[in-house]
């Protein structure tokens, strides 16, 4: 982004004469959006309905760094990080058993493309100071009500009683962004476009976390599981290790999740009890109990993303991939925040900000990892939706061969082949091929 | 009418953390204003908004009270200018130092009419400072104040007690204490919050105030939080003679020790 710096007078009447850019949301892509802003010399307002950024924003637990090291290179050195994530471990689950993968490597930690567990209550609000120093006025504690929206343009905000205009006005405010279906971008969701997550932050010392999780000070795990956690249904549970303290937790699609016997707070409690997960959390304390929705849709679920003096990003926008095996979606927000301060900066340069000077947003992100990506994975969400194999017969396939391989009672053994064989069909082997071939060519 | 309210910043109570050692720790918890005094704050405001006139915020404190999303919270709330008195040698003061640096910056200030206090503080609560600053400015200090009406000059009160309700009138200047029932404090909107940004702050050190001296009676050693009982999970269940006797015999068992 250019660094070219406009002098402007500040402080003066602001309220009055409205600002070059309102962001609502001070998430990761409204802070982003907000500090590029201010950096380039615009009156940016960024409006939090929490009362400090971060206190109403949930995630997993990690993020990517990439995109945030592209706008504040080394920020892992200042900013209110965790853990560095140097082991990934990847479980199929069944009520007694997990069968799992780790991957420990010192390729997961390269700098530029390491990942961090982060907790958003800290880390939101250092990143807001980052906006607050280059001169973005911030107010917590405020809901935006509405839009100010004049023949069909969006002209600022309305928060009670009080109207603040702006030439610009960036949405990040979240997944259910009501400010954008007021702006009429986006219609209702879909129950199989959004997923449910439910998170404890279990609080346990940091010594006995390096113990139980084989790892480094300062160095961290990533677990995710499939197959037990979400009772058989489309979803997953999670666990991340922070300084001191464990995040995990569950989440199932919505629509699939309503199938179901067990409410999604019992799901996590029978995680919790799963003889895999307890001894990790053994004698933990329970710190912290939250949940959130998550966009899991895809390019499916996208709203429009441009108006009128409007752009979109964020959770809001949809920006989120879910793969099972990784989450992406603060990665996805800071990245977005990025190409839409660029759009209004250039839309700010040339006077002006109609839909069709917004459009450059549009192809910063075909340029950028965001919108390639989601169009990349745009047939997992369908894949896990039409294969709820994945998450029900495959992890109790898997328990079966390791049974007969693994439990000796005296009694005669079969081939190995034989054992496997009798387990994959009951299944079928045609339904296994159909499902490996659908998923691999979905992402 | 000029009116001054008195506000103390205590840490953000929610986000102290009690460490297994019984230890408190600060660490996260930032400044913020006493609850009580957000009902003096609030107090002034109406008044303000009554009779018009200047309405300003005073308060003392260590130097972490010069803290500027701390500044914008106070100014959002109706003052129209903020004075602090930030100096880290007013760490843990006694309630008569603190009323006599409030008077020192009182009198800094300049003219007033009324000045306002809350109850008492939300940390240590000791209802002291405002009848104490009352004493050393040598006006008329009315507490348990859940009612007040202006009117040529005068103030008229109503002092709440435990039984009955006073009325009482009298001349200004004067120091009254509020309750935390006299009014609800407004939550600020988004242009007070925006406003509060560009109200005047000034901040004091001691000598800006000609405080030369203190002479701190307490020294705080160790604030601990107290011990956790384990419960003893002893349940009785049921409602028969049997269940309430063993109840009576379980309970007199253990106060008998």
């Amino acid at each position: 982004m250019s660094i070219m710096k406009i002098e402007r007078k500040r402080g003066e009447g602001m309220s009055n004469e409205g600002f070059d850019v309102i962001v609502v949301g001070a998430g990761v892509a409204g802070n982003v959006a907000a500090y590029l802003l201010g950096r380039e010399g615009l009156q940016v307002l960024l409006i939090e309905r929490g009362n400090y950024p971060g206190s109403k924003n949930m995630t997993g637990g990690r993020i990517y760094s990439h995109s945030l090291e592209k706008i504040m290179p080394d920020f892992a050195k200042e900013a209110p990080i965790e853990r560095k994530i140097t082991r990934e471990k990847v479980f199929m689950m069944t009520e007694k058993s997990s069968i799992g993968l780790d991957f420990q490597s010192s390729l997961l930690g390269t700098h530029g493309s390491d990942s961090y567990s982060v907790l958003r209550g800290v880390f939101d609000q250092w990143l807001a100071e980052k906006a607050e120093e280059v001169g973005v006025e911030i107010v917590t504690g405020i809901c935006v009500d509405d839009l100010i929206i004049r023949q069909g343009k969006v002209c600022g905000v309305i928060a009670g009683i009080d109207q603040i205009e702006s030439g610009v006005t960036i949405l990040a405010d979240g997944i259910n962004s009501l400010l954008a279906q007021k702006a009429g971008l986006r219609k209702e969701f879909k129950p199989s476009h959004v997923a449910v997550g439910v998170k404890e932050l279990i609080e346990l010392p940091a010594e006995l976390i390096q113990e139980r999780f084989q790892c480094n000070e300062n160095e961290g795990t990533a677990c995710m599981f499939a197959g037990f956690p979400s009772d058989g249904r489309i979803g997953g549970g999670f666990l991340y290790t922070n300084k001191e303290s464990i995040s995990l937790g569950v989440v199932c699609t919505l629509s699939d999740l309503i199938k179901g016997q067990k409410a999604l707070p019992q799901l996590m409690e029978d995680f919790k009890t799963h003889p895999t997960v307890a001894p990790l959390i053994k004698e933990g304390k329970l710190v912290e109990y939250s949940g959130h929705l998550v966009p899991e849709g895809g390019v499916e679920m996208m709203p429009k993303i441009i108006g009128d003096g409007v752009l979109v990003v964020g959770d809001a926008a949809g920006f989120c991939v879910n793969l099972g095996y990784a989450v992406r979606g603060m990665d996805f927000a800071i990245a977005s925040g990025e190409c839409a301060a660029r759009a209004v900066s250039k839309a700010y340069q040339g006077g002006g900000y109609s839909e069709g000077d917004l459009q450059v947003y549009r192809d910063y992100l075909e340029e950028s990892f965001v919108l390639h990506d989601m169009k990349l994975y745009r047939n997992f969400p369908k894949f896990l939706e039409t294969t709820p194999r994945v998450f029900s017969d495959y992890p109790k396939l898997l328990e079966g061969i390791m049974t007969d391989m693994f439990v000796m009672n005296g009694q005669p053994t079969q081939a190995l082949v034989k054992t496997i064989m009798k387990h994959i069909n009951k299944v079928g082997v045609l339904k296994i091929t159909r499902d490996a071939w659908k998923g691999v060519r979905s992402v | 009418m000029k009116i001054i309210t008195c506000i103390k910043v205590v840490p953000e109570e929610q986000d102290i953390v009690i460490k297994a050692d019984g230890e408190l720790s600060f660490d996260r918890a930032k400044p913020t204003i006493s609850a009580y005094d957000l009902n003096a704050v609030e107090a002034g405001a109406q008044l303000l908004e009554e009779c018009g006139g200047d309405f300003i915020a005073l308060s003392v404190g260590s130097g972490g009270i010069d803290n500027p999303k701390l500044k914008k919270n106070i100014l959002s709330r109706g003052p129209e200018s903020l004075v602090m008195v930030a100096d880290d040698r007013l760490k843990d003061l006694d309630t008569h130092q603190t009323a006599k640096v409030l008077k020192a910056a009182i009198e800094k200030v300049g003219e007033y009419d009324l000045i306002l206090c809350g109850e008492g503080s939300s940390d240590l609560y000791a209802q002291q400072v405002g009848p104490q600053l009352g004493q050393l400015l040598n006006v008329p200090t009315i507490n348990s104040v859940s009612k007040i009406t202006q009117s040529d000059g005068k103030i008229v009160v109503q002092r709440t007690l435990e039984n009955e309700v006073e009325t009482l009138e009298s001349v200004l200047p004067a120091l009254v204490i509020v309750t935390s029932d006299i009014n609800l404090p407004r939550i600020a909107t988004m242009s007070h919050v925006l406003a509060a940004g560009k109200k005047p702050a000034t901040v004091w050190t001691l000598e800006d105030i000609g405080v030369l001296e203190l002479f701190n009676t307490i020294e705080v050693i160790d604030t601990r939080a107290p011990q956790q009982v384990e419960r003893k999970q002893d349940i009785v269940e049921g409602d028969t003679d049997e269940a309430i006797q063993e109840f009576i015999t379980k309970l007199s068992t253990v106060l008998a020790k």
